[in-house]
Formats: structure tokens, C-alpha cells, sequence
């Protein structure tokens, strides 16, 4: 199964309903550099709010589509990351450091704007 | 079985000696504030109970009741157990003057006979305080709990959890769960942790608290530490917590301000006290 990206002007948004399995988040990771290539968005917003479990391998995904977005010079922001969720992470000892991260879709927008000087 | 219809039977005299020993204990001992009317009528039902027991072979009813209302009244639980020895040893005496040929074989029988009657009521009269008091420990406990991690919203989008005493890991999990849940229900940008009331920071405690930091980033708020005393910033800088990855502040009121900052905001001082008074003050020199 594919997770859908959504654009929206010089966006691209994704919000993740289901619970990921690692063939997906490698399928997704394709899908959001080919679909950044494509449309030259600026800036990308991911949405965990439905997410309930995040393992060590798609923290790990995650980690790296941020910094490879980076690379091709798009700004990522994570959103809505779970309580259980982030409290799971840092036991895990996955801090995500580099990556910026938001509460909600809207304070994510307002963060990417912020971010890209807009 | 000769020695209880013995005593039962002899239960006055008995009786009397015991309420005798137990009147010498009440001026030294805890129970001295009570009244003495009151003092005597427990005694007496104390030992109305002790015989019920006696009697019945361990009626637990009556014990229950006996128990449950000393409990209340807050006596003492060394008030039960000096009732109950001073019992046995009188009931003892007792049974030792009332026999004519005394040997080691008929002691041993006549002690283990009266510890067959005293013992269930010491273990069962024990257990109903101790039981009282495991129940008032833990009420307490759940008391504890809600008052060690408080989160206070204080303004749109920025909370304060003011954190008092020491912290251990369960405590920590609690302040982490809390903190979370909060950040997102009341919807904060920044969140700030008060520790100015925690008097101890080992590394231990600096562990939790970064985790907590990062766990709230992760979230995508913010996360100042407030309220870092010297003594504090000491033992942190001595012990090599590294804590620069996030913002630590002196006191909740400079870390106050940096979360208005973040969260675009500043104070402004409205001067309308002193403009009102400047035109009070025209007003009068008009006149």
C-alpha cells in the first residue's frame, strides 16, 4: 500500500493513517523524493497524528527522508507526533535531533514558513 | 480444654487482676490523655472481647467490631498487644495458683493452652491495624500522585509544570506522561519546567528531565528548564550533564519572557494608572 502526498502550492503535505510496515516506509521514502523532484516543492509537512507506533526502522526512514529532503533542498517538519509515540522513541534512544518538529499541521505550516524565510 | 472452662469459669477474678495491671500502664504510658471513664469502658469491652473470643473459639465478629472502632478513636496499637500479654501472663499466674502439683509437663500444656487463645487475637487484632494502615498509605500514595506532576496553562500556548521534591523514576515517568498529554491538550508551543523546588539533581534526575526535553520536542513544542539555582547549576556542571541542547533559565520569570519571545509576544505596560492621576491631578489645579 502507498501513502498518499498531497500538494498544495509550493507544499507538499502527508498524513499517515495507517500503521506503517517497513516495505511501505522504504516505498514512501521513493515516493517522496521522486514526487519533490518532480514538483520542486519547498517545503514538506508529515503528519503522525494516527500514528500509534513508531519501531526503530521507521524512526530510522523517517531520520533520513528529512535529510534527504534536505539534500534535494526541501525543509521537512514532522507533526503530531504521539505522546506514547515520543516517549517510546527517546526510550528507544532515538532522538531525532536533527529533524524539526511541530504539534499540530498548522503549527507545522507556520514552522516551514518560518523556516524558509517566506 | 480443663484449663479454658477454668479460666471461663473464674473469669471475674481474672478479670479484676487484669483490669488492675492494665490501670497501672495508662499514667505512664501513651494512653494518658484519655479520660479515665472512657479508659475503664474500653477495658472492659476489651476484655468482654477477649473472653467472646475465648469462648467462641475465635468469633471473628466481635474482634472485627472491637478493632475497627479502637482504630478509629486512634488508640495505640501497643494498647491491644500490652492488653493481650498482660492477659496471658495473668490468666498464667492464674491457672498456676488455682493447680496444686505443678511439673514441667503440666506447664508446658497450661502455656501452650493459653497461647492457642491469645495468639489468633494478637495476629488478627495486628493485621486489622496494619491493614487500616496500608489503606491510609495508600490513599496518601494516590494523593501524592495527582499533586507530583501539576501542569498549569498559563497562557495560550504556554504551560508551566512547577515541579516539587525529590524525583525518582516512577515519578519521572508520571512527569513525562503528564507533560506530553498536557502539551498537546492545551495545544503549547512552549513548555516550561519549573525545578526551583527539587532539591536534589543527580544524574538521575537530569537523565529524566532531558528525556522529558526531548520527548516534548519530538511533540513539536519547545521545552525551557526554569529555576536552576546555583547549588544546582553546580553539581549539573560538576557531574558533566550536558544540558545545552536545550534553553535553561535562572528563574520561571526570565523563562517566562523568553517563552513570550518565542511565542512572538511581549509585555507592554499600558501606563494608565499614572496618565489618570496626571489628569487628576490637572483636573485639581484648574479648579
Amino acid at each position: 500500500m502507498r501513502i498518499p502526498i498531497l500538494k498544495l502550492h509550493n507544499y507538499l503535505l502527508i498524513s499517515i493513517q495507517t500503521e506503517i510496515d517497513d516495505q511501505t516506509a522504504i516505498q514512501f521514502q521513493e515516493d517522496l523524493l521522486d514526487k519533490i523532484h518532480k514538483s520542486g516543492a519547498s517545503g514538506v509537512v508529515i503528519d503522525l497524528t494516527s500514528v500509534e507506533i513508531i519501531d526503530s526502522f521507521i524512526a530510522k526512514v523517517l531520520g533520513d527522508v528529512v535529510s534527504m529532503s534536505d539534500l534535494m533542498g526541501a525543509k521537512v517538519v514532522l507533526t503530531g507526533i504521539q505522546p506514547a509515540v515520543a516517549m517510546t522513541l527517546i526510550d528507544l534512544g532515538i532522538h531525532l535531533k536533527n529533524v524539526p518538529t511541530a504539534l499540530d499541521l498548522e503549527q507545522g505550516l507556520i514552522k516551514l514558513q518560518q523556516e524558509l524565510g517566506v | 480444654m480443663e484449663f479454658k472452662q477454668l479460666v471461663i469459669n473464674n473469669s471475674d477474678s481474672i478479670v479484676q487482676k487484669w483490669m488492675e495491671e492494665i490501670d497501672s500502664l495508662k499514667d505512664s504510658n501513651y494512653t494518658a490523655t484519655i479520660s479515665d471513664e472512657l479508659y475503664e469502658s474500653t477495658n472492659r469491652e476489651f476484655v468482654n472481647v477477649i473472653f467472646t473470643s475465648i469462648r467462641n473459639e475465635g468469633s471473628t465478629k466481635a474482634v472485627e467490631d472491637f478493632s475497627e472502632k479502637i482504630i478509629n478513636l486512634g488508640w495505640p496499637l501497643s494498647y491491644i498487644t500490652d492488653g493481650l500479654q498482660i492477659f496471658r501472663r495473668v490468666s498464667t499466674e492464674y491457672l498456676l495458683t488455682q493447680s496444686e502439683k505443678v511439673d514441667s509437663n503440666f506447664f508446658t500444656n497450661l502455656s501452650a493452652s493459653v497461647n492457642d487463645w491469645v495468639e489468633p487475637l494478637i495476629r488478627e487484632l495486628v493485621n486489622e491495624y496494619s491493614g487500616s494502615w496500608e489503606h491510609i498509605v495508600s490513599l496518601q500514595r494516590v494523593a501524592l500522585q495527582e499533586l507530583s506532576a501539576p501542569l498549569i496553562p498559563v497562557m495560550e500556548g504556554i504551560t508551566i509544570m512547577p515541579l516539587i521534591g525529590t524525583i525518582d523514576t516512577e515519578r519521572a515517568k508520571l512527569i513525562m506522561e503528564n507533560l506530553l498529554e498536557g502539551a498537546i491538550k492545551h495545544n503549547s508551543e512552549v513548555v516550561l519546567i519549573d525545578i526551583t523546588g527539587v532539591p536534589v539533581v543527580d544524574t538521575m534526575v537530569a537523565h529524566h528531565i532531558i528525556q522529558a526535553a526531548e520527548a516534548v520536542r519530538l511533540i513539536g513544542a519547545t521545552c525551557i528548564l526554569v529555576g536552576i539555582r546555583p547549588e544546582i547549576a553546580q553539581t549539573i556542571v560538576n557531574l558533566g550533564i550536558d544540558l545545552s541542547n536545550f534553553p535553561t533559565k535562572s528563574s520561571l520569570k526570565k523563562g517566562f519572557s523568553t517563552a513570550l519571545e518565542i511565542t512572538g509576544r511581549h509585555v507592554t505596560d499600558l501606563n494608565v494608572k499614572e496618565n489618570n492621576i496626571e489628569k487628576m491631578m490637572d483636573s485639581l489645579r484648574g479648579e
